[in-house]
Parts: structure tokens; C-alpha cells; sequence
């Protein structure tokens, strides 16, 4: 309501960044445990004058540079481009309490992507113990990234004491900055094995090189599934209460916790049964096979991570429709469409329809208000609960969630949403506002389903609830 | 309504550090994206159309074209720095002007994403001598993709300016209130000259490079190409110069409000806007010179000379965007609470930074002294 509201038809604009962040997770663990396996199977090829392996390195290295350095980093330009439109208070708070621990990232991102480049394009031209020493830069420069952007990425979580005293350490060494350091960087060492049994496999012929690739890879990836179930531990025990609550509440989070169990176990056997035990698995079908579950629990446990923060974005700071917890009572008071700026405009201008093809066509996804209440409740469903909701198809659609709710229900969740569900934020408006949002809810939600049959003398009886 | 209305409070959180410490530094960044952001926007398109142009346009087409990647990467890398501080100083009108035009302004990771790769699957090409049909149409797509995000990122930087244009985008392009994202900033009419004035811009900043680039590496590619480049980049300078010109005078007289006109045009500001204008003749001045073939000197000159040349026009854009939201953002209202516990860390990471990274580069640079002095294997192709 500070800023504009970005409504995105069916997916949500907060979608948008799980989207991109998942995209980008999967590449940037790859980027930080690449960085070691480079560095440290480099260092170990020169000592063994293993020059079959070292031409090996050398191709994995530019593999390693294409994905990393272009992909990998846009897509982390692409967070930032996301959550700005998305969420754009809670950027704020973010960008004005780590402005500097942003910096410190970004001089680590420098050395990164030059010592990437001075590493893969100078290969045989440096001598080997600097080109050595600028592997070790490289692994060190992704690895204290990883730990700057995690501890910021943890404070949302857990802010701990930086609620109370606004400091920039007690943002940074938040309780949850540790467990998630030590899950992501060992989700980095896993990440990177499967990425190399996916390179080599494709790349290595079947021989005594690739068992002897997949034999050297399989430790980092066995000590990084052990990193991983650790700082899984640690996440889950500082975990603040809502959000443990969260996990144990919503049963797509319980089917998740189930599939991130199942998949770091799996991953875990076939790494152990495999590569480990067995280097010549590693086939172009294992591969993909094990970086596919690889991906699917770092995908599962990302998307846990963005799912029990709710209601807030920054956890006390933000609630996840871009209000600000100590806003409530002043909004109660005013009003909420009177207590933003944009709302507040919206008041005033009361623009209805979008002018062109594409803001008509857009705006087709939302259910036209039949007065002016309904459209007052409208501007409120976009500001309040657009971010976490669509309209009636899409992702947790307020149209299917709300099917044959009475209208007294509806009331009670428009008024008090947080005492309905934990999970969500509380109604920041007046009594008025609330009943204008209800109407509006009325008008989007769908009617119980059809042919349901609920007891009674025999089957006949569900035609009376269609 | 006033469009002054649409700016959100200030953060209650105040800013990190003093305005003029984010400004430098959002300023110093911007100077440092811009002069690899300029060899891609006008860059890749030249080095489409040379390609064409004979043996020796084709060698600096691929001579441009093999260093690329690295000049992407450092391009996009630099640019986080001005963004990062845009975001910390400039919030209030940074995020709802990006959110107008949401979806444009999201297609910029989409493509650059895909131009990149272009550029990429390109040099491959490039580099195993076997550029297609199919290559070269790659090759152009990317180079009108990096065009495109110019154009988008022009939008937004101007729209950022354009409070008084809010109101009525988003009264365009909302729906009960929430922005669609469709808006771009075509009805304001600082837009196109903003957009052609740094292609301009960029034409001289090859040139440049391209000197430069001669001087300390083109002889391996014999004398002809070195007369040969040394004479394009005077050209192409001239373009620029003239592109530039035009367009800064219509950016100028023809956009600037009463005000800003006066301000530029006053003391103390009237060195620096002549300087900004007149700084790309310098560098042509440089480029004759240079003529009939790049002396390292010289072409070191006319690399810093073309750096002030960009960091002039960085400089002067801040003071006009000041100018231009002074009636709505007093940037100096804002509280300041400087975080000294983590700008100190961040001045010493900064120092250790540009240590290691020295440390790297002198490595690298006696591995090319050492391979320059070796006996040549002949003219490079790429």
C-alpha cells in the first residue's frame, strides 16, 4: 500500500520469486562447491601428475564457467529484480539494514567471476601453484558469498535480537544463520558431485577415469549430505514457534518435510551404494537420476524455507502483504485504504478498467465488482491478500477456498483472517473495510461442489446440495 | 491529484550511511558498468556489421567478439553496484516506478539471459572458425536483445524522474488499484533522447576501446590491421560524437524544465555541463592522433580521457536526476543512521578486494608479457 501492489494473474507476484530463487539455488550451490571441487581436484591433479585428469578438470572448468557465470549469476540479479517488484517493503528493510553486508558480497562477486575467468582462460599458462592459488580464491570468494547472503536470508526467518536493537551483527548472526551456513554450504559439496557425475558421464567415456572421477567426488557429496541433515537439525529446532507450527499445520508442508526426508535419503544411498562403493555407476542415467533427486530436495527444501515464514516476509518486521506489524492499530483506526498511498490514491481516482488489449485481457482474471462496496473490497483483496492469493484459478485461489462458505464465515475470516488461520496476517482495517472485502469475497466465491454425499437415506439426497 | 501524493514514506529505518557516500558510490558504479555496457550495446552491432566489411573490419569484428564474455561479465557484475545504492537512496521512487512497468522490466533477466548465451554459442562458433548462418543470426539477435534492455532500461530510469506521469500510467494500467505492469514510459519525452544519447555515447566508447585495444594488442595482427583500426575508430569517434551531440542538445533544450536548464547552465554546475558535452571531443581529438595507428601512450590517454568522458555523463545525470525530483524527494530529509559496524568491515573487505584482485590481474598480465615476447605464430583469427 506504500508502493504500488503488482498483481499477477493466477501465479502471484511472491510466486514469481520462488520461481526465480529456485532457479537460481540450484546453480549457486553448484557455483560455491565447484569452486572447492576445482580448487582442491586441481591441487591434487598437479601433485599426482595425473594429466588425464587435469584435461578432464580443464573441461569441467569451462562446463563449469558457462553455467555458473552467466546463468547463475543473472539468475541472482533476477532474486533482486524480483522481490523489489514483489515485495517491495520488505526489499526496502532488507537493502537499509545490510546495504553494507550487500557490498561485502558484491566485492566477494568480483573476485569470483575475475578468478573464474583467470582460472579456466590462463589453464597451462600460469604456473601451477598460482594457478592453484586462484582456484583457492575462486572456492573462498563463492563461499564467504554463500555466507553473507545466507545470514541475510536467515534473518527473515529468525531475526532474533536486531528486532529489539536494530544492529547490523545481530541481523547477520541471527539463530538461524548457522544451521542454514552449514545446510547450504554442505547442500554446495553435494550439489557439486552430482553436477560432476552429470559432466563426466556425459563427457568421459567409460573407463577408468570416470570410476576414478566418481570415487574422488563421492566423499565431498557423502560429508555434504551430512552437513545438510545437520544444519537441517539446527534449522528446525531455531525455527520460531508460528513457523514450526506452519510445518506441522499445512499438509502440503507435511507431504514436503516427508519428500526431503525421502530424497536426501535416496540421494544419500545411491551416492553411498554408488559412486562410493561402486565408481563405475557413474553412467549418464545414474547421473541424471541422482541430480534429479538432488535437485528435487534442494527444490522441496527451498520452497519449506519461503513457506512456514509466513505471515510475515521478515519474520515480526514484515508481514507478506507489505505491512509493517506496528502500521495495524493506525490503520485500524484510519482505515486501510485511507492508511496507504496507493490505496489512498485508488480512493481518489477510482480507475476501473485498464486501457489496452493487454490490461483488458489481464484484467478479465478478476471477477468484476458489482457496486461501489464490492469495488472498495476489491482494491482491499489486492492489497491485503493478492500477494499469497489468487482470484478464483490459480495458486491458493480465494474463489475454490472459500466454496459454500456461508457468508458469516466469510465475514470472520475477512475481519480476523489471523485468528482463523495462525498462518495469516491480521485484518489491518476498520470494521467497514472488512465488510467491503467480505462483499467482494462473496462475489468471487464458487458454490459447493456438486453431487457430494454427505449421509442420509441413499445417494439421491446429494442432489439437494447442488 | 499530486503526483507527490504516490511517494512512499521514508523508511523508519533511516538511511545506512550519509547521502553523499551511496551517491559516490552509486555513480563511481554506474561509470564502471557503463564503459563495458557500452561495448555490448553499440559493440555487438558493429561487430555484427563488419563482419561484412572486409578482412580487416572481420578481424576486429571477431577480436571484440572473443573478448565478450568477459566484458558481459564484468558489465553485469558492475552494474549491481548502482542498483544496490539506487535501491538504498532512491527507494521512494525506484520501486514504484519499476512495479508500473513490472513485466518489461522483468523481461531484462529473461533477456539478458538469452543474449548472453547468444554471445556465447557465438564465440564458440568463433573460436572453432566454423560461424554459420545460423551463428551470425544468433549473433544479431543478441545484439538487438542488448538493445532492447537499453530501451527498458531507459524506461525505468526515466520513469523513476517522471512522478509527474504516475497518475495517469497507473491510472492506465491498474485494475482496482494494483499495478498490471504493463506501463512503459513512451509518453515522456526524455525518453528517446535519454535512449540515443548513450548509444552515442557508446560509438565513441568503442572507438575508444578499440584504440586502446590496437595498441597494446593489435600488432600481432600485422600493420595493415593497426592503419586499418586506427582510421575506424576515428570514424566511428566521429559518429559518435555527432550522435551524441544532436542528441544531447534535443535531451537538453528539448526535455529539460525551465529550472534544470537553468541550474546546469549556472554556476557552479556550468563547467561540469560543458565538460559532459564537449568531454567526446576530446577523445576525438585523441583518435586523430592516432590515425594512422595506436601508440600505447596515447591510446592509455584516450582511455582515461573516454572513462572521464562516461563518469562526466554519470556525474551530470545524478545532479539532473536531483534536479528533476527535487519538487517531490528531499533526499537530505531523510534520517541518517551510518552503520559503522558494518561500513567499516565493508571499507576493509573493499581494500582486501582490490588487493587480491591487483594480486590476480599483475598475474595475468605477465603471462601475456611473457607469451608477447615469445616468437609470434602469425596473424590470430580468433
Amino acid at each position: 500500500m506504500h508502493y504500488p501492489f503488482w498483481y499477477v494473474p493466477f501465479l502471484t507476484s511472491p510466486m514469481l520469486i520462488a520461481i526465480i530463487a529456485i532457479l537460481h539455488v540450484l546453480v549457486s550451490h553448484y557455483a560455491v562447491g565447484g569452486g572447492f571441487f576445482l580448487a582442491v581436484e586441481t591441487q591434487h591433479a598437479y601433485r599426482t601428475r595425473n594429466e588425464a585428469y587435469l584435461q578432464y578438470l580443464r573441461q569441467h572448468a569451462w562446463f563449469f564457467v558457462l553455467i555458473t557465470v552467466v546463468y547463475g549469476a543473472i539468475t541472482g540479479v533476477g532474486i533482486w529484480w524480483t522481490i523489489g517488484l514483489a515485495s517491495p517493503l520488505a526489499t526496502e528493510t532488507l537493502i537499509h539494514t545490510f546495504v553494507f553486508g550487500w557490498a561485502m558480497e558484491y566485492v566477494v562477486f568480483v573476485l569470483e567471476i575475475a578468478s573464474a575467468y583467470i582460472f579456466l582462460y590462463y589453464w597451462g599458462r600460469l604456473d601451477q601453484r598460482t594457478h592453484v592459488a586462484i582456484g583457492w580464491i575462486y572456492a573462498i570468494s563463492a563461499w564467504i558469498s554463500l555466507v553473507i547472503i545466507t545470514c541475510i536470508t536467515a534473518f527473515m526467518l529468525n531475526p532474533g535480537a536486531w528486532v529489539r536493537n536494530h544492529a547490523f551483527w545481530s541481523g547477520m548472526l541471527n539463530p538461524q544463520a548457522v544451521p542454514q551456513i552449514l545446510a547450504r554450504t554442505g547442500g554446495s559439496f553435494l550439489l557439486a558431485s552430482l553436477y560432476v557425475y552429470l559432466h563426466a558421464s556425459f563427457k568421459v567415456p567409460i573407463s577408468d577415469l570416470r570410476s576414478y572421477i566418481g570415487a574422488r567426488s563421492a566423499r565431498p557429496a557423502l560429508l555434504g549430505a551430512v552437513l545438510v541433515t545437520l544444519g537441517g537439525i539446527g534449522w528446525l529446532v531455531m525455527l520460531p514457534d508460528s513457523s514450526r507450527a506452519a510445518l506441522m499445520t499445512a499438509s502440503v508442508l507435511n507431504v514436503l518435510t516427508v519428500l526431503i526426508f525421502a530424497m536426501t535419503v535416496a540421494v544419500f544411498a545411491m551416492l553411498y551404494l554408488g559412486p562410493y562403493r561402486n565408481p563405475g555407476w557413474v553412467s549418464p542415467g545414474f547421473a541424471i537420476l541422482v541430480l534429479g533427486a538432488g535437485m528435487a530436495a534442494t527444490t522441496t527444501g527451498e520452497y519449506l524455507r519461503e513457506a512456514v515464514r509466513k505471515p510475515y516476509i521478515i519474520y515480526n518486521v514484515v508481514f507478506s502483504n507489505q505491512i509493517l506489524p506496528a502500521e495495524v492499530p493506525h490503520l485500524r483506526t484510519v482505515g486501510y485504504l485511507n492508511g496507504g498511498v496507493w490505496t489512498r490514491a485508488y480512493l481518489a481516482i477510482r480507475p476501473e478498467i485498464p486501457r489496452g488489449p493487454v490490461g483488458s485481457a489481464l484484467a478479465t482474471s478478476m471477477p468484476a465488482p458489482a457496486n461501489d462496496r464490492e469495488a472498495r473490497g476489491a482494491a482491499v483483496f489486492q492489497y491485503h491478500c493478492a500477494s499469497c492469493h489468487a482470484t478464483t484459478i490459480g495458486y491458493s485461489p480465494v474463489g475454490q477456498l472459500l466454496r459454500g462458505w456461508t457468508p458469516r464465515m466469510i465475514r470472520d475470516v475477512a475481519s480476523q483472517p489471523e485468528k482463523v488461520h495462525f498462518f495469516m496476517p491480521p485484518f489491518a482495517g476498520t470494521p467497514e473495510d472488512s465488510e467491503d472485502l467480505a462483499l467482494y469475497l462473496m462475489r468471487m466465491r464458487l458454490p459447493h461442489p456438486k453431487g457430494m454425499y454427505y449421509g442420509g437415506p441413499d445417494l439421491r439426497s446429494a442432489r439437494l446440495l447442488r | 491529484m499530486n503526483p507527490a501524493d504516490l511517494l512512499a514514506p521514508p523508511s523508519p529505518l533511516g538511511f545506512p550511511a550519509p547521502y553523499w557516500f551511496m551517491a559516490f558510490f552509486k555513480v563511481l558504479g554506474f561509470s564502471l558498468h557503463a564503459v563495458p555496457m557500452n561495448l555490448w550495446y553499440a559493440g555487438i552491432l558493429l561487430a555484427m556489421l563488419l563482419w561484412w566489411s572486409g578482412e580487416h573490419g572481420r578481424t576486429w569484428s571477431t577480436r571484440l567478439m572473443n573478448r565478450m564474455p568477459v566484458i558481459i561479465a564484468f558489465g553485469v557484475n558492475f552494474g549491481i553496484v548502482p542498483l544496490l545504492f539506487v535501491q538504498t537512496a532512491y527507494y521512494r521512487v525506484f520501486y514504484p516506478a519499476t512495479i508500473l512497468m513490472a513485466w518489461f522490466w522483468l523481461s531484462v533477466i529473461g533477456l539478458l539471459t538469452l543474449a548472453y548465451y547468444g554471445v556465447y554459442l557465438y564465440v564458440i562458433a568463433l573460436r572453432a572458425g566454423n560461424v554459420s548462418r545460423f551463428h551470425r543470426a544468433v549473433g544479431w539477435i543478441s545484439a538487438l536483445f542488448f538493445i532492447g534492455i537499453g530501451f527498458v532500461f531507459a524506461n525505468g530510469l526515466s520513469l523513476m524522474n517522471n512522478v509527474a506521469g504516475w497518475p495517469e500510467i497507473w491510472r492506465n494500467t491498474s485494475i482496482s488499484g494494483a499495478a498490471l505492469g504493463t506501463a512503459l514510459n513512451i509518453g515522456d519525452r526524455t525518453l528517446w533522447p535519454r535512449w540515443l544519447m548513450m548509444f552515442g555515447l557508446a560509438l565513441t566508447t568503442v572507438a575508444a576501446y578499440t584504440a586502446f585495444e590496437t595498441a597494446y594488442s593489435g600488432h600481432r595482427e600485422g600493420e595493415g590491421y593497426v592503419r586499418w583500426a586506427g582510421s575506424f575508430a576515428l570514424k566511428l569517434c566521429a559518429v559518435g560524437v555527432v550522435w551524441y551531440g544532436i542528441t544531447a542538445l534535443w535531451y537538453m533544450l528539448g526535455t529539460w524544465p525551465h529550472q534544470t536548464l537553468e541550474a546546469m547552465f549556472a554556476m557552479p554546475r556550468v563547467p561540469l555541463t560543458v565538460l559532459t558535452g564537449a568531454g567526446p571531443v576530446l577523445v576525438l581529438l585523441l583518435l586523430w592522433l592516432q590515425r594512422r595507428g595506436a601508440t600505447r601512450r596515447v591510446a592509455l590517454a584516450t582511455g582515461f580521457a573516454q572513462f572521464g568522458v562516461v563518469g562526466l555523463n554519470a556525474i551530470s545525470r545524478q545532479l539532473v536526476q536531483n534536479l528533476e525530483l527535487a519538487p517531490y524527494l528531499n533526499l537530505m530529509d531523510e534520517p541518517v543512521h551510518t552503520q559503522w559496524s558494518s561500513l567499516i568491515p565493508f571499507l576493509v573487505f573493499f581494500l582486501v578486494g582490490v588487493g587480491v584482485l591487483v594480486w590476480m590481474v599483475m598475474q595475468a598480465v605477465a603471462v601475456n608479457r611473457r607469451e608477447a615476447t615469445a616468437p609470434s605464430p602469425g596473424p590470430t583469427t580468433g
